[in-house]
């Protein structure tokens, strides 16, 4: 191991699989994980979406409050938590102004938004609730995780149309390169709410898996999901640390050609292992499938954009990288490459132990 | 000896300010003295405040519907390119920072939380798309043609100077050969009914670092600082305007809103940023400080730079030039950063308006009255904000 790399060490997540500290069980892969029907607020007939099961946030991280906060919020400090837990970092013994979290989504605060808009809507403006505001800031989740772990480092909300989680990790990564932090704490998600999803139905870009029971298929479209998952970023070194994956290189870009890019990071290296991240793209992945196989050759293996983590939009990679992870794919080199119907790509190149 | 390849300068900046289109415009303003703040009770029935706006926007051909943050932020852009020389790939391939905290909040009425389908389908749809915080960075994009990493940053009031931050790393990294990095928000009601509810506003003109401070004005505008190497400059002949020596980011921990009274959070963030420019304390020469004018951020404040600066010999100058056209949120730490290489570049130390009774510290130099006039080789901009975030940047002037 290349003692200068980033090492992602510990992984916690609050995803439609349930809360979990490490990679997703075997059984839990293998049970094909279907889209629930909707019941937080009234549809007009059947809409599905994948879920986060509700849950009692104290009941997995002892002592966490989180009465006054938003599910964004809660799941990322439940995600953070189990994380740490995974890494098996003692923050006890750590500077703690040098741990850094670093935050991607792609709507933010968007339930205590709507609740901002409908203390404005019955009260007027001149009405509206002060708790609320502060927590609308997109930075709130991010800035709950540095309070609840006492976290005094940079602390970082990004957004970046169809990448903000490859970003994320990128960005991370040069935190600890130029030494401006000893540990990341790299988080993606997002919570779907009511106006989210209607936005969706009436841009006509949900599959028909959202209206009927079918399972999903090749149809275009896409189901619209919903999490937060964290993962710990460090230099190598740390005694105790079980590293899932170094990052080795990575390039974003909104436009461009991936092809080029990938070859100009890996020359004709091509890695074994190729995870399809594709952010709101259809479910159906077959052109993106496709495209990586031009991209990396006939040999490599190829692990396919899975729907429960392409319906989280920008802020899906994480969680496409941590299905590909439980799927035990042996060490070796791996590609996680990002596409969007926008255009542009993400390559992120990284080593698997 | 310095290393061209790591060293990050500034070679263009695009200003939207109350005072016009142009870094000339708010410089010359603010050289003036003038105050852009204004009564303004008719952004909401109920609402008594003082504000400072952007007047006429040139109308722009939009590849989707703009929001009025991501106009400030285009028109920004444009304004920080007009000079470009070199290679259209570098344009192409750069980068884009944009912080924002507002972003298309100004395009959504209340009406949505009634029924968001209905609002969508009666014209809603575009104005919502312009919502995430992502969108100003990706209408820059679009206006200019630059294809490179394109990123949106949201961390409340740091946000502007974080970006700038994010920028740097990025070309260390070389993930772009060049950045444009920078801040927009608009005002709207959304944010203006916020602070109200949190009584954080001054119906008056704010009066930042004065014992009788009474809140803060909401601003709106943006910035765009053009960001590359020392190295990527001089091949393409690009003049140079100030070097970003440099950056740091801290987080209090401490409150969700409140600073940390004590202002030790911040007070790292400016140790952090003077040690990676290898910079004492005796050679900064002035803070464009944060400034907001709330009882709790500017005491806090004053106890962060007599943290920070302790055992220099002379109290150090710091001014908030908040008090010329508010705060601008997300905008703010960019707007900051072009005052501050502004204040640099005409080897002038803005005052802060209307500060009468000064917080007492015998280690700050609080500027207020006239304009002082001295070379300054070395200043730092500081923001902080909701979530404890703190971000400092330290800019010295380019000697060939």
């Amino acid at each position: 191991m290349n003692t200068a790399l980033p090492v992602l060490t510990g992984i916690g997540s609050v995803t439609p699989y349930g809360p979990l500290a490490g990679l997703i069980p075997a059984e839990s892969m293998d049970a094909s994980l279907q889209p629930r029907a909707i019941t937080a607020w009234s549809t007009p007939g059947l809409r599905r979406a994948f879920l986060v099961e509700p849950f009692r946030p104290a009941g997995i991280v002892p002592g966490l409050k989180t009465r006054r906060l938003d599910r964004l919020s809660a799941w990322a400090l439940v995600a953070s938590s189990l994380a740490l837990q995974d890494a098996g970092v003692d923050l006890n013994v750590m500077d703690r102004s040098r741990i850094a979290v670093f935050f991607a989504t792609g709507f933010g605060c968007v339930e205590l938004t709507e609740a901002f808009y409908q203390s404005a809507a019955t009260n007027g403006w001149a009405g509206t609730d002060p708790i609320t505001f502060p927590e609308t800031l997109g930075n709130a989740p991010a800035s709950h995780v540095a309070l609840f772990h006492q976290l005094q480092g940079p602390n970082l909300t990004i957004s970046s149309k169809s990448f903000a989680a490859e970003s994320a990790l990128l960005q991370a990564a040069s935190l600890l390169r130029h030494g401006q932090a000893d540990l990341v704490i790299v988080l993606a998600g997002d919570t779907l709410t009511q106006a989210v999803y209607e936005w969706y139905e009436v841009a006509q870009l949900l599959a028909p898996a959202c209206f009927n029971q079918e399972p999903l298929s090749s149809a275009p479209g896409f189901v619209p999901s919903e999490g937060v998952v964290a993962m710990v970023m460090e230099a190598a070194g740390r005694q105790a640390a079980r590293p899932y994956a170094a990052l080795c290189a990575g390039r974003w870009a909104t436009g461009g050609d991936a092809r080029s890019c990938v070859h100009q990071m890996l020359g004709d290296d091509l890695p074994e292992f190729t995870i399809c991240a594709s952010n709101g793209a259809p479910c159906a992945s077959s052109s993106l499938t496709c495209s990586a196989r031009e991209l990396v050759g006939e040999g490599a293996m190829i692990f396919p954009a899975q729907p429960v983590a392409a319906g989280m939009g920008e802020a899906g990679a994480l969680l496409h990288l941590l299905l590909a992870l439980s799927k035990r794919p042996g060490p070796g080199e791996a590609l996680l490459l990002g596409t969007s119907a926008h255009g542009g790509y993400a390559a992120l190149r990284l080593e698997i132990f | 000896m310095i290393d061209a390849h790591k060293t990050i300068v500034v070679t263009g900046i695009g200003v939207v300010s109350p005072y016009g289109i142009g870094l000339s415009f708010l410089q010359d303003g603010m050289l003036r003295g003038q105050c852009c703040l204004e009564r303004a009770e008719e952004i909401y029935p109920g609402f008594h405040g003082t504000v400072a706006a952007v007047g006429a926007l040139p109308s722009l051909t939009e590849v989707h519907r703009y929001s009025r943050t991501d106009r400030l932020a285009v028109v920004a852009a444009r304004d920080a390119v007009a000079d470009f020389t070199g290679s259209g790939n570098i344009l192409r391939e750069s980068g884009i920072v944009m912080a924002s905290t507002v972003a298309g909040l100004t395009e959504i009425d209340p009406e949505i939380s009634r029924g968001p389908e209905a609002w969508y389908r009666h014209g809603g749809l575009m104005r919502a798309a312009s919502y995430p915080v992502s969108r100003v960075a990706a209408s820059v994009g679009e206006d200019l043609g630059i294809q490179g990493p394109c990123c949106g940053v949201s961390v409340a009031c740091a946000s502007g100077a974080m970006a700038i931050a994010l920028a740097a790393n990025m070309l260390l990294d070389e993930a772009a050969p060049m950045v444009l990095a920078g801040g927009s928000d608009a005002l709207c009601p959304f944010t203006l009914s916020g602070f109200n509810s949190l009584q954080a506003l001054d119906p008056e003109p704010c009066r930042p670092f004065d014992q009788n401070r009474n809140g803060l004005n909401l601003g709106e505008g943006a910035a765009v600082l053009v960001l590359e190497t020392l190295s990527n400059a001089a091949r393409r002949g690009a003049g140079i305007l100030a070097v970003l020596r440099g950056w740091a980011m801290t987080n209090d921990a401490s409150h969700p809103t409140a600073p940390q009274k004590d202002g030790i959070g911040l007070a790292l963030c400016i140790q952090r940023a003077l040690e990676m420019a290898s910079c004492g304390i005796e050679e900064v020469g002035y803070v464009n400080a944060h400034g907001t004018g709330t009882p709790l951020n500017d005491i806090a404040e004053t106890h962060a730079y007599e943290n920070a600066f302790q055992g220099r010999s002379r109290p150090i100058p710091v001014s908030s030039t908040k008090s010329y056209f508010g705060h601008c949120l997300g905008a703010a730490g960019a707007l900051e950063a072009a005052i501050t290489i502004s204040a640099m570049r005409t080897s002038t130390l803005y005052p802060t308006l209307r500060l009468t009774d000064p917080i007492e510290s015998d280690q700050v130099d609080w500027l207020r009255g006239e304009l002082r006039r001295q070379p300054l080789p070395v200043a730092m901009t500081v923001s902080a904000g909701f979530g404890g975030s703190n971000a400092a940047l330290v800019f010295g002037s380019y000697c060939a």
